[in-house]
């Protein structure tokens, strides 16, 4: 891989890692959910400081170039992301409406009493 | 005696509610029937809940617009709560005839039937058909539901409906959020329970307009059509 590329890729890890650690410690996000961008990361620097390894990995799977592997890779490990959110908002709805109706419920019981 | 309640859910009704809770109340007293009723407000935008509140109709008022599947199952879970026998869900916007309440209530009371369906298409019994386009998506509901459990249903949108207690406790813990009345009844009939489709009368609604405008909306049936497919595939108990 050209040295600048490498370069840019690693200032990119680094600029994604500040990122991470300030929203952790704003406590804008739980642990819970960063977890999942720092494994991101261990995998852009694992990508760019093994290339050698990647090539033949590349190879193996029957990619013509490294790039496509790794941007399929991205897309991939996007789309399980979003599959994951997408439950996770459902399940945010579920407990809203519960929320709601059972708040409702008992507005109305206490406005009765009184 | 049965405790029975109607369940009204009512989303901008100003124009209608005030008549159709007079109905029950009137009804009630030429007949002797002491039929509970509860409007769940969802979040109404018009007078709605001032009308219920001055007029001190039994009324739920939703903190927040949750939609006719949230809405409804408020109403169960209110049923639940307080011990009803029998739940009646009975539309704000004057369409049910409260004269055929008696009807789809008589199999439950008579065991015949867990959860009794009002239909426009038995009988010949309703007035009020509505638009050719809705029949046929009707129809098409109808062949789905037979292949998802079986059951034949005619009227598959009728939100004309009577449940017992089990049904009250089946809905009041899961309840779906859209399109309630098709996929309920694969549930129901996955889940063991006795379905009866009874004749009713169904007047056109005077004011107001249809919760429902999506009718020929190609992306509306395939979405229903899906979710009852998806509800016949469950795991019931």
């Amino acid at each position: 891989m050209a040295k600048n590329l490498v370069l840019m890729v690693m200032i990119f890890a680094v600029l994604l890692l500040t990122v991470i650690v300030y929203l952790l410690r704003k406590r804008k996000i739980p642990v819970k959910y960063a977890l999942v961008w720092l494994f991101a990361v261990l995998v852009i620097v694992l990508i760019t400081v093994t290339p050698n390894l990647m090539y033949s990995l590349a190879n193996l799977l029957g990619f013509e170039l490294l790039s496509n592997m790794i941007l399929s890779m991205f897309i991939g490990i996007l789309l399980f992301l979003t599959l994951v959110l997408t439950v996770m908002v459902a399940n945010q709805k579920k407990k809203t409406t519960l929320l709601i109706q059972e708040l409702s419920i008992l507005k109305k019981e206490v406005e009765d009493k009184k | 005696m049965n405790k029975v309640l109607l369940i009204i859910p009512a989303y901008n009704e100003e124009e209608n509610i005030e008549r159709t809770c007079e109905e029950i109340k009137e009804y009630n007293k030429e007949h002797h029937t002491n039929y509970d009723f509860i409007v769940i407000n969802d979040g109404s935008t018009d007078k709605t809940e001032k009308i219920l509140k001055e007029k001190k109709y039994p009324h739920i008022n939703l903190v927040y617009n949750l939609g006719i599947g949230g809405a409804v199952q408020t109403g169960y879970k209110y049923a639940l709560k307080n011990d009803y026998d029998i739940a009646v869900q009975f539309d704000g916007d004057g369409q049910h005839d409260i004269n055929y309440v008696e009807k789809i209530i008589r199999p439950i009371i008579n065991n015949e039937a867990d959860f009794v369906v009002g239909s426009r298409f038995i009988d010949n019994t309703s007035e009020f058909k509505t638009s050719k386009a809705r029949r046929t998506g009707i129809k098409i509901l109808s062949f789905f539901i037979k292949l998802a459990c079986g059951f034949k249903e005619y009227d598959t949108t009728s939100g004309f409906r009577a449940s017992n207690k089990d049904i009250i406790k089946m809905f009041a813990i899961e309840y779906p959020i859209e399109y309630p009345e098709p996929i309920t009844i694969v549930e129901i009939v996955k889940s063991k329970y006795k379905v009866l489709e009874v004749g009713v009368n169904m007047k056109e609604r005077i004011g107001g307009s249809s919760s429902i405008h999506t009718w020929k909306d190609a992306y509306y049936m395939i979405n229903v059509c899906l979710s009852i497919l998806i509800a016949g595939i469950r795991r019931y108990k």
